[in-house]
């Protein structure tokens, strides 16, 4: 990105040579739109004259658009003749008042010999990278031999095209700690160690694809993602059990379900042709949104909020786009349209929940023993509320209905109704018959439902099903559930991404700069999440592998893994990140163990990570790939390396999220008596997976080492590096009570009459999977001869997970 | 505090710098040995100046020690920072942009002239005129217009700096927060404090050099992002201190671990990651190295810091201060403690001044004066305070929010409304800025009649973000960090130094 003081430089170097240069050796060459044009428009012009203000009655985001008469009459754009062309004239105006951009700095030469080239050979609009198909390309041919011919490849032809080398593959020990925390989130163990040395390494690989720790540690990273959190947000925070949902996610990973069928599962399994109730499960996914307990609010306003998010996260998560910004306005930067982000709103917009604390609509589920009887009461209770709402489904009741709304502005007619339908019912009784929309009068049936006295019979009925229903202790999971074809609602324009101003009515639609949706697809979220896997899609698959990438890497082959825009940054190997993309979707059929199998089994994953000062100086980020990757463990591999090591760990899964030890005064909410009962038995000791994640009261030390507090969708975790976390590993309690359990383990795992260096040594062999350099065991064994008895032996261990190399993938 | 707990902390206090220099055998380097024998001594004169030379991701090693005390471009005005930022952008209408116009129009419906081109964030169609919610008096020798909602910084009006017309570009919190800190409205850019410790280095090796209060358990809307280090080394990003319970958390030792035995461990984890570093080459590995020398360090001095108890009466009753409470006004006090002890950056964050009137939290007539009722009495202490302590000179303390608010009604439900409220407006509102070599009893810029247009002395983000820089001793177009191929700063593209304010 040119700063404005080198665009001056620029501009007097030009200047000086400008008639030379510019018509002798550029006036021939077609100019390109993507690299040469577009960072023009968007630098200097679209601020003003693209998706979010179009001052003048002009935009030069779309082509229809920067050749149509602006508010003075004149055209932007007129293809092929630059000099009848508005923004050349005002480019070039010579009154600082009349010329483009206003108030700033005028454009160079330079800059203006591309614009005038560009109209005058037609005025060509690309797509950007991202919204064309990824290209087939074949690996490229290299000079040097290196690898698998795929990855590496690629990989290798940057090195050579920057004079540079590859590292060797990295020592096995540190080869195997790294495939195993990248694979599971945990250390390998001793016996894998032993076997990658011996060669086999890609056994190992597959062992640990197997493992059932596999399917947590992903899950870890799809959590973000899915902003995943056991309480529902805002005010009060209350708890919200929707882990059955993260076991589900955790269970897909390890089954490998296909990436294509993950995905459909989870936006659209209720609307399956073979839905069951595991694929109903799956929908939890966008019921991770919010809900708002706070007394007096508006519930379609939060409804809608959530809709907002679904719409939202599913842009960020599968097409790396910031779609978000067309909620208000178009997009300023990228080619959709702000009408556009209502079509996709639509198809969102039809799910049965609205903001309620109970989080209906729920799926049901009860321990082993209680489950017969359990699914007969949900049956039976569903039964009676199909009657009940049978009851108050004749003309008769429609004309009881319509007197009862009458009634309604009777506080004493509105308070037999549940104080949480209040505020909604005085809304939808508040507009005009004709502009209920379905969903309104199916609301006005079903809370009549419950007052009437036809149904009074029926109530009673049901309450004594529920007696018995609620001591089998359902564990109620919110999912989605598509309202009846009677009852849908119509979606609208909201202008200015406010939901109480009404524009245009729209059909469900994804953007025209899109593949389209196939003729036959259902207009639902059905059809859009098919949509999304589809071949046709440019993104999904790109932004999915270079997610990948990212967390093997640490940096995706598009480093802003959350916006493949026009404004994210250019991919660092874009025929690597398209090869991959198209092996992901093709030969590994949305397999992700097999793409992940296939990066970590390449020599780029398997190179040392050690750097040369040169190297550093040359690639600080390891960009070209010279090197292994190297950087600290998340938040989350760090808790469960030291459960690990120490022999602490609880390998048992899924099920209630868990409260280890954490700090009092974490959870601090005048509004809500949920209480930190912190864990005495195998549950203090269970992955970082299964503690309790409460929005507003996060799990300190996850925090200090940068996980979000996820009210949204993250996409990338910014690592720091701070003293906070030093204090994390030094002193929080379960960090030491792993230190205390690693020296014991050592003690009790080594020979009886073993000196302290010894002892030492066993210490960091035991977190390391290697013997410790002469200089690292002096250190640790003066800390070991220093302190009395088993204490000295502890402060080793401490020591030991607080090493840079053990808190690091190396 | 428990009884145990106490006698920990005296221990912790009683462990002197020399005492804990003896403890090191083998020693750990000059960062360490700078720590007990005065960073300031060792290393003055050897500093080589925050000209940007340095490579990005580049060696931090001992040859450029990154928190070095270091000389900035120029003699500096002033050498600390209290931004005392009131997240959700606090209405200037009610506080010091006085608009008696504004009263005769309130009711009417806001002319069509003034909505066309203009983007609100919440208000549709064409709204009512609202006229200032407050009364206004002239104050001080300077007669600076200020609320009666503010009755307590009235009484320092002479020492302030008003600026009437800062602009921003945002206008949604997030974006406008990470504008106002980092100079951008994305993600990623270091924040002021940041550019600040980059620039000079710390003054007290023993505490963070940026230090961030928030009142209450809420993060600024954009969250830790508003005080990260962006692309510059995390080493200077800003650390939360927690106003109540354990002022960091996990600053105590395990139980049974003493101070020595602690000295030696830290000691043993920095001579294993330097022959590591040896191996392998990363320069993550120095700072993770000065990051654990850090925590040694606040283990020790961060509990004196934090520690309000050690205040006499009459200061609690200047400030408001609840010693154990999370509270602007014990933030504040902090602040004053923390910058004392040489802090170079210190951020707090008040919340909840988003007055749209949706409800009575953030309505005028309700949650907006409670915000005015908790930080106006402290925010003027800090003044008064530093001043008398002869520390305002060289400390720069600036008030505001990341945008102003609409002096058009905000009536989102269209329905009658107990609640009053403005909407956001990014075209003109107040800061105020004291201390630190601005001018005393000064005003600069103004607004139309009614509050909504700038007239004349307008101030960008990037302005007064240049003026804090060269307050500090830095021209901002040179306080350089080079990242992805090219040189970045605070300000961006643009900014200029508001020489009009500089006293």
């Amino acid at each position: 990105m040119p700063s404005r003081p080198s665009r001056r430089i620029a501009a007097a170097a030009l200047a000086a040579v400008a008639a030379l240069s510019l018509s002798a050796c550029t006036s021939g060459h077609e100019v390109d739109f993507a690299t040469e044009v577009r960072p023009i428009l968007n630098a200097r012009c679209l601020k003003c004259h693209g998706g979010v203000k179009r001052a003048g009655g002009v935009s030069l985001l779309f082509r229809d658009e920067a050749l149509a008469k602006g508010e003075s009459g004149r055209t932007p754009i007129v293809p092929g003749d630059a000099d009848a062309s508005e923004l050349m004239r005002r480019i070039l105006h010579e009154d600082p008042a009349e010329r483009m951009p206003r108030d700033d700095d005028p454009l160079t030469a330079e800059e203006i010999d591309v614009l005038r080239r560009w109209i005058d050979q037609g005025a060509e609009w690309q797509p950007h990278w991202a919204f064309v198909a990824p290209s087939e390309a074949e690996p490229p041919e290299t000079d040097g031999a290196w690898g698998d011919g795929g990855i590496d490849a690629f990989v290798l032809a940057r090195l050579e095209a920057e004079g540079l080398e590859p590292s060797p593959e990295a020592d096995c020990d540190v080869l195997a700690r790294r495939v195993a925390l990248d694979l599971t989130g945990l250390p390998p163990t001793p016996q894998q160690v032993g076997r990658v040395c011996e060669g086999g390494y890609e056994a190992v690989v597959d062992e640990l694809l197997a493992d059932p720790a596999y399917g947590e540690r992903w899950a870890g990273m799809w959590l973000d993602l899915a902003r995943y959190a056991d309480s529902q947000g805002f005010e009060k925070d209350g708890p919200r059990s929707i882990w059955r949902w993260r076991d589900w996610v955790v269970t897909s990973f390890n089954d490998d379900k296909p990436f294509d069928r993950f995905t459909v599962e989870q936006l659209a399994g209720d609307l399956l042709p073979d839905a069951t109730d595991e694929t109903r499960l799956a929908t939890a996914f966008h019921r991770n949104t919010m809900t708002n307990d706070e007394g007096g609010t508006d519930d379609e306003e939060y409804r809608s909020a959530t809709v907002i998010d679904r719409v939202n996260t599913t842009w960020e998560v599968w097409q790396g786009s910031t779609f978000a910004c067309t909620q208000c306005h178009g997009h300023p930067y990228d080619p959709f349209r702000h009408e556009e982000y209502y079509g996709v709103y639509a198809f969102f917009n039809q799910t049965a929940d609205w903001d309620q604390t109970s989080e209906f609509p729920t799926l049901d589920s009860f321990d082993e023993g209680r489950r017969a009887e359990g699914e007969r009461l949900v049956a039976a209770i569903a039964d009676v509320e199909a009657r009940m709402m049978e009851a108050v489904s004749t003309p008769a009741m429609d004309a009881e209905i319509a007197a009862w709304t009458q009634r309604l502005g009777d506080p004493a007619e509105t308070g037999r109704v549940q104080t949480f339908w209040q505020n909604e019912l005085l809304r939808v009784v508040g507009r005009p018959d004709s502009m209920r929309s379905g969903a309104d009068r199916a609301f006005l049936r079903y809370v009549y439902a419950e007052i009437a006295d036809a149904t009074e019979p029926l109530r009673k009925e049901r309450g004594e099903l529920y007696r018995a229903y609620w001591p089998l202790e359902p564990v109620r999971t919110p999912v989605l559930r598509e309202l009846p074809a009677g009852a849908r609602r119509a979606t609208y324009v909201f202008d200015r991404g406010n939901f109480l101003v009404r524009g245009p009515e729209v059909a469900p639609a994804v953007p025209a700069s899109m593949p389209p949706l196939p003729g036959d697809a259902p207009r639902n979220r059905l059809g859009l999440a098919e949509w999304l896997v589809s071949d046709g899609n440019p993104l999904t698959a790109r932004v999915l592998v270079n997610r990948f990438w990212e967390q093997l890497f640490g940096t995706g082959i598009v480093e802003t893994v959350e916006d493949f825009g026009t404004q994210g940054l250019t991919p660092s190997h874009p025929e690597l990140l398209d090869w991959l993309a198209i092996r992901f979707r093709e030969h590994h059929a949305w397999s992700v163990k097999g793409l992940l199998r296939e990066i970590v089994t390449s020599a780029t994953y398997r190179q040392s990570s050690r750097v040369t000062p040169d190297l550093l100086e040359r690639d600080p980020a390891n960009r070209l790939l010279a090197r292994g990757p190297r950087f600290r463990l998340s938040a989350e591999q760090l808790r469960d390396q030291a459960l690990a090591v120490s022999g602490l760990l609880s390998r048992k899964m899924y099920g209630r999220p868990v409260m280890p030890p954490q700090p009092e005064g974490i959870w601090r909410n005048p509004y809500s008596g949920l209480q930190w009962v912190t864990a005495t038995d195998e549950n203090r000791y269970r992955r970082a997976l299964y503690t309790f994640w409460r929005r507003t009261g996060p799990y300190p030390s996850m925090m200090a080492f940068d996980a979000p507090s996820r009210e949204v969708c993250v996409s990338r975790r910014i690592r720091t590096n701070t003293p906070l976390q030093a204090l994390v590993t030094l002193n929080d309690p379960a960090f030491v009570e792993a230190a205390e359990a690693l020296a014991e383990r050592v003690k009790r795992e080594s020979a009886p009459a073993s000196g302290a260096r010894d002892l030492a040594a066993a210490v960091y062999r035991a977190a390391l999977f290697r013997e410790p350099s002469a200089t690292k065991l002096d250190a640790l064994a003066e800390v070991a001869e220093s302190s009395p008895g088993d204490e000295g032996l502890r402060l080793v261990a401490n020591v030991v997970l607080n090493l840079d190399e053990f808190v690091t993938k190396e | 505090m428990t009884r145990p707990e106490h006698e920990r902390r005296l221990a912790l206090q009683a462990m002197t710098r020399r005492h804990f220099l003896g403890t090191f055998s083998t020693g750990v380097g000059a960062a360490a040995l700078a720590t007990f024998l005065g960073a300031e001594r060792v290393f003055a004169g050897t500093g080589t100046g925050a000209t940007g030379t340095g490579t990005a991701g580049g060696s931090l090693g001992a040859a450029a020690d990154p928190l070095l005390p270091r000389a900035p471009h120029f003699a500096p005005r002033a050498k600390r920072v209290i931004f005392l930022h009131m997240a959700g952008a606090p209405s200037q209408l009610e506080l010091f942009d006085y608009k008696p116009e504004l009263q005769r129009l309130n009711g009417q419906l806001c002319p069509e002239s003034l909505l066309e081109g203009k983007r609100f964030a919440f208000i549709k169609g064409v709204p009512k005129m609202l006229g200032p919610q407050a009364t206004f008096r002239r104050r001080g020798q300077s007669g600076a217009w200020i609320s009666d909602h503010l009755p307590h910084l009235a009484e320092v009006a002479d020492e302030i700096t008003f600026l009437k017309a800062m602009h921003s570009d945002q206008f949604n919190h997030a974006p406008a927060q990470l504008l106002m800190h980092t100079g951008s409205p994305r993600l990623g850019r270091p924040s002021m404090g940041s550019w600040a410790v980059y620039g000079l280095g710390t003054e007290n090796r023993n505490l963070p050099g940026f230090v961030v209060l928030l009142s209450g358990a809420n993060q600024p809307d954009a969250g830790a992002s508003v005080y990260g280090s962006g692309f510059l080394p995390t080493i200077y990003q800003g650390v939360q201190c927690r106003s109540e319970g354990d002022p960091v958390l996990f600053l105590s030792d395990p139980e049974g671990v003493d101070r020595e035995e602690r000295a030696r461990t830290i000691e043993a984890i920095a001579r294993i990651n330097r022959e590591h570093h040896a191996e392998v080459g990363d320069p993550e590995i120095l700072t993770r190295i000065a990051q654990y020398e850090l925590a040694f360090r606040m283990q020790m001095e961060v509990p004196d810091a934090m520690n309000l108890a050690e205040e006499p009466e009459w200061v609690h009753a200047m400030y408001g201060t609840e010693p154990g409470k999370t509270s602007f006004a014990n933030n504040s006090l902090l602040a004053r403690r923390l910058v004392e002890r040489g802090v170079r950056f210190v951020n707090l964050f008040h919340w909840g001044w988003d007055s749209h009137g949706a409800g009575a939290s953030e309505a005028l007539n309700v949650g907006f004066l409670d915000r005015c009722r908790e930080t106006d009495r402290a925010a003027a202490a800090l003044i008064a305070d530093l001043k008398q302590r002869g520390l305002l000179d060289e400390t720069l303390v600036v008030w505001g929010g990341e945008f102003g608010r609409t002096p058009m009604l905000e009536n989102r439900s269209g329905q009658d409304n107990p609640f009053v409220g403005r909407d956001h407006h990014n075209e003109c509102y107040t800061m105020w800025m004291a201390g630190g070599g601005v001018k005393r009893g000064f005003t600069w810029g103004e607004t139309d009649e009614i509050g909504y247009q700038a007239v004349s002395g307008r101030v960008h983000v990037h302005d007064l973000q240049a003026t804090i820089l060269h307050l500090l001793g830095f021209d901002h177009e040179r306080l350089v960090f080079p990242f992805q191929g090219r040189n970045f700063r605070l300000t961006d593209v643009s900014g200029r130094v508001v020489r009009e304010i500089l006293a």
